[in-house]
């Protein structure tokens, strides 16, 4: 049917306002960032020269970014495992449960709506390292015998940051995990159950396979997230004490309007870019096999 | 099902159209200039940093009363935090989205000047009186014999202190670092803390520390080339001296503070003494009423007890024009007004001595002394005119320069100390990878 | 025996359930607790629960003085226009690519998924000169068009498989009945994936209204700005006021939280239900 039109315009109106809004919106910061990361573009001066692969010899000679990438890898990767563990057993624990499932869905979803101003003031103030509200109470119940500095000890403030991103995280994997458990059919585990299988081999060889593509999509997409995720961490921490919570993102932004380097700034974001553009296409190669297993 | 379809493009319809009317009213600027007639016909758009309080208010009441006598004139008043004022007009240079006129502080001027983002503004100064106002602060502002920016306030670091607390442990107001040190141990006890010392890397408030006790012997954290200093005997004296203060008498949390949070302990009697300047005293008011009786302040402390009087850090705030506006004599008429004495005097009782006067022929006038702060605190006002006298903005005793300004802006000096608080690092070390990294920074201005 | 390992099993869950429901809600207690202190109370006793003196004077100042209502104003019209826009698109395009070009779709999908990596902070920059030369820096039109980059293709990519779940038989059907293309989409096909566009919107606009980044960078005017830039230039106002501060959170995240609850079914494996199909 479809040959019998020569040109059909009518489908390409379909998808027309999309293509624009990913082409100008897109195509063109993109490009113009690639341009500008091969020049010596100064954030507030005018004058600029194209200096080809300069800023990025500079900042891959600067042991400051490779920190602030292995910063990144850590916050993506502990982040990730706890929302996913964490996620994970509270949608296992809920979908076993009888009484109550509702409540303490709805009580759990709760982190997801605070926007990350309010996840970084909320926080701040009940970490306060004078009137926060743990710090004091851990000291009155005399677990700390001085009060705690979450958020500016080095050796706290990444653990309690990645706590942090885990507590706001792990509702969006508990919910859309709880959700593909419901679709697994009851009856395949009553058939274990008469084969014998234990509790252990009725999760390996049933409810992972079914939940293994939903859980990959969402790594993913959370990965992206949180690798990317600049908020967070600049308003809670804004990468200190002493650069220990620099991330990439932190480290562009910092480049940028503090240096004012803006060259350099995007030379940093098209490799953020590129190293991101990889791991998914890794991610994907995996999917890709697995839902060809399924089917 | 289809009305809920219709319901979905129904508001999408509503959605833009709100948004179109929003875009309307935004960014309309009327193309007209001032007619010969000398009538002023235009918009202008002001951003200030006085986010809260009467300082605002004058400021509005200001802009309302031009505009009633100047029908044709609209000023649009927008209000930043220091932090996102600087965030602010450095990406708006970069797409061409700045205000008419602005506040700023003497580090973003020289830099701004730098980017040639304004408008010259000695035919402003010379109509309100050239010699009314500091040589050294007009010259913040100056570039190739051209003024660029024009002081609206003044004021200058000092050391304030508990009188209450003092007393209570026998102790006399500290003259030199030492005593300061010893007397700020006394008195960190009972959930007060001696002296918070702050060096969160998004504010400048470690580099004013340092500052402070690099210029009580006669140094400077800028060489005479304009290259960083930190490892000067006199720099390394001063960082293990605040790093004494933060390991006895610091909540250990001021790693992360900025200017705020370090003042408001001392607001919130917290702290025995604190670095400020007069703007201490509004803010003891409004967080702990009782105890505006129990401060006052004193000159900063040397490094021996006869060392010559000095002024470490003094801030000129100033107003700039910028070379986008299409109204710079709109903003200068307005620049003007704010500089009638009647005006002026208004503004700075919004914040009694917390902004001293920039000009000249003001503090002596009875309207300004009859007002019940200054009186009570005159023995601050004495102390912070006289310090006022003798400082610069931080690295502003080299002259002004870019490179002044990026000491303060980058918080490299701030990590410095997170550095060796957090990590163990040792002084020296990183003093002088601070170091290396400021020279670097400063590399790229040039 | 079976039978009391299963419940000791069950007590476990909720334990463990139990523990975490305090951990994500206490932060919501806390800040509803703290708004209505007042300033010295909040630093005299930082870790008493109730309010000795219950006071609204944090939301007076919050609404009254610092004009928040029209900030939360300003991020529900920017939201609910990204959202409403977005979903024309983006269902447009999904059905588009679905239909009309299966080759090319999955291409196109992979491209869309790319667009969701790049980081936001290597287009801020861009995009405030892009809305410069539009003339839309500074205006609420401008912060929409810029969520509309990154909310078109995740809610096309999230679209396109709901799209894929609707029997092309159907379609043929009313096609034979004499109904064009845009008819077939509108009548047929839109009820039939009306879970999916739910589902999609209330991400998308979940989205816009958590963005921060750009909000930051893009709007100027006091009167514009959205609830997060207000929210942060609130602690960097002249005096720190927490009770300021937790008032404004609540005023934001209370209504967010209320929201989430209601459509909580709806969001259930919406994420990645359409691209799983």
């Amino acid at each position: 049917m479809k040959r019998k039109v020569k040109f059909d315009y009518a489908r390409w109106i379909f998808v027309l306002p999309a293509l624009l809004v990913v082409g100008i919106l897109l195509v063109y910061p993109i490009f113009s960032s690639l341009y500008y990361s091969m020049t010596t573009k100064h954030l507030i001066k005018a004058s600029y020269d194209f200096i080809g692969l300069e800023n990025y010899k500079a900042v891959l000679s600067d042991s400051n970014f490779y920190k602030a990438f292995l910063t990144s890898i850590l916050w993506t990767v502990g982040s990730l495992l706890g929302q996913l563990f964490i996620g994970f057993t509270a949608a296992l624990a809920i979908n076993r449960v009888k009484i109550g499932k509702g409540i303490y869905r709805t009580l759990m979803i709760i982190p997801w709506a605070f926007p990350s101003i309010v996840i970084a003031l909320s926080w701040k103030w009940i970490l306060n390292g004078v009137s926060g509200f743990l710090p004091n109470i851990l000291v009155q119940l005399g677990i700390s015998s001085e009060l705690p500095q979450f958020l500016s000890d080095s050796s706290l403030v990444f653990l309690t940051l990645i706590f942090i991103n885990v507590w706001f995280g792990a509702p969006m994997i508990m919910v859309n995990v709880l959700s593909a458990l419901q679709t697994i059919p009851q009856d395949q585990y009553e058939a274990a159950q008469i084969d014998g299988a234990s509790k252990f081999q009725q999760f390996w060889h049933i409810t992972v396979p079914h939940i293994k593509v939903v859980v990959g999509l969402l790594v993913v997409l959370r990965t992206i997230w949180v690798f990317n995720n600049f908020d967070i961490i600049y308003l809670l921490t804004g990468g200190g004490p002493a650069n220990a919570t620099t991330t990439v993102p932190v480290y562009a932004y910092n480049m940028g309007w503090g240096t004012k380097l803006l060259g350099r700034s995007s030379a940093v974001t098209v490799l953020l870019l590129a190293f991101l553009l990889l791991v998914c296409l890794v991610y994907f190669t995996i999917i890709g096999k697995w839902e060809k297993e399924d089917k | 099902m289809r009305r809920k379809l219709a319901v979905l493009l129904v508001g999408t319809m509503i959605g833009s159209a709100m948004l179109a009317g929003c875009g309307q009213n935004g960014n309309t600027e009327s193309k007209q200039t001032a007619a010969e007639t000398g009538e002023l016909k235009g918009d202008i758009t002001f951003w200030h940093s006085f986010t809260q309080g009467p300082r605002l208010e004058v400021i509005q009441e200001t802009a309302d009363q031009f505009m009633k006598d100047n029908p044709d004139v609209n000023i649009t008043i927008e209000t930043f935090s220091w932090g996102d004022f600087y965030t602010k007009w450095t990406t708006g240079l970069a797409s061409g989205n700045v205000p008419d006129m602005s506040t700023a502080l003497p580090g973003h001027v020289v830099e701004m000047m730098d980017a040639e983002a304004l408008v010259p503004l000695d035919d402003l100064i010379d109509d309100i009186g050239r010699d009314k106002f500091s040589k050294t602060a007009l010259s913040e502002g100056e570039k190739d014999g051209t003024c660029y920016s024009l002081p609206l306030y003044s004021h200058a670091q000092v050391m304030w202190y508990r009188k209450d607390l003092l007393d209570a442990a026998g102790l006399e107001v500290p003259k030199t670092w030492d005593e300061f040190a010893d007397a700020a141990k006394t008195l960190t006890k009972d959930g007060v803390y001696g002296c918070s010392f702050p060096c969160g890397s998004n504010d400048l408030m470690g580099t004013r520390f340092l500052n402070f006790y690099v210029r009580s012997g006669g140094g400077s954290l800028l060489t005479d080339d304009l290259k960083a200093d930190l490892t000067s005997d006199l720099a390394l004296d001063g960082i293990r001296y605040w790093l004494d203060i933060y390991e006895n008498c610091s909540p250990k949390d001021s790693v992360n503070y900025a200017v705020l949070d370090q003042a408001t302990l001392f607001y919130q009697g917290k702290t025995a003494f604190d670095f400020n300047s007069g703007f201490q005293i509004g803010g003891v008011e409004t967080n702990s009423p009782d105890l505006v009786d129990q401060i006052d302040c004193a000159p900063l402390p040397k490094i021996n007890a006869d060392d010559p009087e000095y002024g470490a850090e003094t801030s000129n705030i100033p107003m700039v024009v910028w070379e986008n506006s299409e109204h710079p004599e709109i903003c200068k008429e307005f620049i003007k007004k704010l500089y009638e004495k009647d005006t002026y005097i208004k503004f700075l009782e919004a914040t009694p001595v917390g902004m001293l006067p920039s000009i000249t022929g003001i503090s002596d006038t009875p309207e300004y002394k009859e007002n019940e702060t200054v009186q009570k605190f005159s023995n601050a006002v004495d102390v912070i005119t006289k310090t006022m006298d003798m400082g610069t903005a931080i690295g502003f005793e080299k002259g002004p320069s870019v490179q002044a300004g990026l000491l303060t802006s980058q918080g490299i000096i701030e990590s410095m100390f997170q550095d060796i608080i957090t990590n163990g690092t040792d002084v020296e070390k990183a003093a002088q990878t601070a170091e290396d990294k400021l020279n670097e920074v400063f590399s790229t201005v040039q | 025996m079976t039978n009391q390992k299963e419940k000791i099993g069950n007590g476990l869950c909720h334990v463990y359930l139990i523990i975490l429901s305090v951990i994500a809600f206490f932060p919501l207690v806390w800040v509803l607790l703290c708004s209505v202190k007042s300033s010295g109370e909040l630093t005299a006793n930082p870790t008493r629960f109730l309010p000795k003196h219950f006071t609204l004077e944090n939301f007076t100042h919050v609404i009254q003085d610092l004009g928040f209502a029209g900030n939360i104003s300003n991020s529900l019209i920017i939201a609910i226009s990204t959202t409403c826009i977005a979903i024309v698109v983006s269902s447009m395009a999904a059905y588009g690519i679905v239909r009309f070009f299966p080759k090319l779709g999955s291409i196109m999908s992979k491209v869309l998924v790319a667009t969701y990596m790049f980081p936001p902070i290597l287009l801020a920059i861009p995009y405030s000169m892009v809305m410069a030369k539009l003339g839309f820096v500074n205006t609420r039109v401008g912060l929409v068009i810029v969520y509309l980059s990154f909310s078109v293709p995740y809610a096309v990519w999230m679209l396109v498989g709901f799209f894929k779940t609707v029997p092309l038989g159907i379609e043929e059907a009313a096609r034979v009945d004499g109904a064009n293309k845009l008819q077939t989409f509108v009548r047929i096909v839109l009820p039939l994936v009306m879970p999916g566009i739910v589902a999609t919107a209330i991400y998308t606009f979940i989205n816009a209204w958590n963005e921060f980044l750009y909000s930051l960078i893009l709007i100027n005017s006091t009167d514009k700005m959205t609830v997060s830039v207000a929210l942060k230039s609130l602690q960097g106002s002249e005096i720190l006021n927490w009770g300021d501060m937790m008032a404004a959170s609540a005023l934001v995240v209370v209504p967010s939280v209320i929201f989430f609850m209601f459509i909580q079914n709806k969001i259930a494996g919406g994420m990645t239900d359409g691209a799983v199909k």
